[in-house]
């Protein structure tokens, strides 16, 4: 597969691998150096803390004028994730700029789970409790980690 | 539709006959008095490039740029040319920043430096000043870079609003830039192509016409709600919303009252069967025409379709069987009741919309009949073509009216009860009646004596532009 693989692509793995970002892996698949597979710890102070979350990174054949496409593969309570794992993310979609990279896609979801923004929500029923009582949809998050982001 | 037919008979007869041979004779343009009359030339492609290329032109030597960044200013500023001019003069800086011409702030050094390899940023191959470009920004990229993110915006449909690649970077790469990097003729093609519907879209006095296929675009001076029927391919809408025309209804009206039937149809459909009983002996009818008096063919009953109430009582001088009589004491009454009610009354007015649209439908069909008894009668020796073209003038000008009349019910709908709402309602009746009275009169044409025929055309005709010239808002 490594044949016709743009020079941008195999210079990111590198980098990837030899400089991994704190709290996130990343790992290409052995049958398709485009797919990644993608775990991330859920940050200190946020009710994801301590879990383990998965996800798939896929490049498109336009990568990097084209954002890469992510997806959470481990149910997240998050008002900017929907049931399905997709997420709402800015740079993800409009604001993408082809001097951004898998390395930045990876801090900026990091960062999203830090700072939940129910404002611009993707799934409406968790942005809506987020926003009525905060304190009860933060129980929810941590009860979700506790029971799919944990363990296995 | 022959409607055109008319408008145009009417041009030609202001070209014949206008101007400098007008003479002794009192002339009154007949165009100035009707409310619906809009002054709009319809231009092709390459006059429209032309009208635009005039105002690139003569900003582009006013103000010294080139003509591909006079025609982004332009474009962004809703090519009003005096006051892009003005602002330039007043600070060209902030107006090229704002347009996103010029970045806010001055560009970083030049990213070459001597005896160092530079690379791209995006591909992360070796790059040199021979084969990089940038924008004002100075983002500087390789050209094969450029070029293939260029055509993925392309793709997706981007032309004038293409950004520059860095990162939260807002500049807008200008024609020429972008032309001059793209390799492949077909997408520099697509690219003109979607160029020019953004400049079209951003130009006040421009409009796509809105027929599948169309490249005919509309120019008129003002942007007003009326009707725009297409030289080319006969499409009928509305200049200000480019939707079906919709008068005497404004077009925000129009709008939530489409709304509202989209969300309530169900019911309504459920509750509107398609076939009604004869009040008089309650055999089973079908309207097969679009007239709304109804002789039933078993009894002989005359009556309205809509109320169902006997056709003579409606008479020539007190029609309101349009009018919805509302329920004076529906402040008291419990919110159930109140929910009801404002069914009743949405149902009514629905009804009646949607039964001139289906009789609208049927008149095709009668017009479609009137077709062949022309050709019919011309074989059979009897009168001309020319003779009979009355009739097919009569069918036009009926398919106006109730397409007005039609447009009357959501106004009315929306219209808060007072004088006004009672004297739109009559005059509504009074159009309503001489409709019906039309309709029925086409239908009987061989019966029907040609000037009377023409009498109730006219009578017909006054009523519709009475009711427009009070009520149109445009």
């Amino acid at each position: 597969m490594a044949a016709g693989l743009p020079r941008r692509i195999i210079k990111e793995t590198q980098r990837l691998m030899a400089e991994p970002v704190p709290g996130i892996s990343a790992v290409p698949d052995e049958s398709n150096a485009r797919y990644f597979h993608v775990v991330v710890a859920g940050p200190e102070g946020s009710p994801f803390q301590g879990g383990v979350f998965k996800l798939e990174l896929f490049l498109p054949e336009e990568y990097p004028m084209s954002a890469p496409k992510v997806r959470f593969m481990t149910k997240i309570y998050h008002p900017n994730i929907d049931k399905l794992g997709r997420i709402c993310l800015d740079i993800l979609k409009d604001k993408w700029s082809p001097a951004l990279q898998i390395r930045t896609v990876l801090l900026s979801i990091q960062a999203l789970l830090s700072a939940p923004n129910p404002d611009d929500p993707l799934a409406n029923d968790v942005a809506e409790l987020w926003k009525v009582n905060e304190s009860e949809a933060i129980r929810i998050a941590r009860e979700w980690t506790r029971t799919y982001a944990m363990g296995n | 539709m022959s409607d055109e037919e008319m408008d145009f008979s009417d041009d030609d007869y202001d070209a014949y006959y206008g101007g400098e041979f007008d003479g002794d004779v009192d002339h009154v343009d007949p165009l100035k008095n009707d409310p619906e009359y809009m002054d709009v030339a319809f231009l092709i492609d390459t006059e429209v490039e032309r009208l635009l290329n005039e105002s690139v032109e003569e900003l582009s030597n006013s103000i010294q740029v080139t003509p591909s960044l006079a025609k982004m200013l332009l474009h962004m500023s809703n090519w009003n040319l005096p006051e892009v001019v003005a602002r330039y003069r007043q600070d060209s800086h902030k107006l090229l920043t704002s347009v996103h011409i010029k970045p806010p702030q001055p560009p970083p050094q030049n990213v070459f430096q001597d005896g160092e390899v530079t690379f791209c940023p995006v591909c992360l191959a070796p790059m040199s000043p021979d084969n990089a470009s940038h924008l004002t920004c100075g983002h500087t990229f390789c050209k094969d870079c450029w070029s293939m993110h260029f055509e993925v915006q392309i793709m997706q449909g981007m032309s004038v609003g293409i950004e520059c690649m860095g990162n939260n970077c807002q500049v807008s790469a200008p024609e020429d830039f972008v032309l001059g990097l793209l390799n492949r003729p077909q997408l520099k093609e697509k690219y003109q192509q979607y160029a020019f519907a953004d400049y079209v879209r951003s130009h006040p006095q421009l409009r796509f016409c809105p027929g599948p296929n169309c490249n005919i675009v509309v120019q008129a001076k003002e942007c007003q709600a009326k009707r725009v029927i297409c030289v080319n391919c006969k499409t009928q809408f509305c200049y200000k919303c480019g939707s079906d025309y919709h008068a005497p209804t404004d077009c925000e009206t129009i709008r939530k009252w489409l709304t509202k039937c989209a969300d309530d149809s169900e019911t309504a459909n459920y509750i509107s069967a398609h076939t009604k009983d004869c009040p008089k002996c309650h055999i089973c009818i079908e309207k097969n025409g679009g007239c709304n008096h109804m002789q039933c063919y078993n009894c002989k009953n005359d009556f309205c379709w809509m109320c169902l109430g006997c056709w003579k009582a409606h008479g020539s001088e007190y029609y309101e069987c349009s009018r919805y009589k509302e329920n004076p004491n529906i402040a008291h009454e419990s919110a159930h009741a109140q929910a009801r009610e404002a069914l009743k009354k949405y149902l009514h007015y629905y009804e009646r919309w949607e039964n001139h649209s289906k009789s609208l439908k049927l008149e095709e069909e009668t017009l479609a009949k009137i077709r062949e008894r022309i050709q019919e009668k011309v074989m059979a020796g009897t009168g001309t073509w020319i003779d009979w073209q009355y009739l097919l003038d009569a069918a036009a000008l009926l398919a106006k009216c109730r397409y007005t009349l039609q447009n009357t019910y959501p106004f009315a709908y929306y219209l808060e009860a007072g004088p006004r709402k009672d004297l739109f309602e009559y005059q509504q009746a009074q159009l309503e009646a001489e409709i019906e009275n039309l309709s029925w009169k086409i239908e009987r044409a061989e019966m029907t004596d040609r000037g009377e025929l023409e009498n109730q055309m006219d009578i017909v005709e006054k009523r519709r532009s009475t009711l427009l010239s009070d009520f149109l808002q445009v």
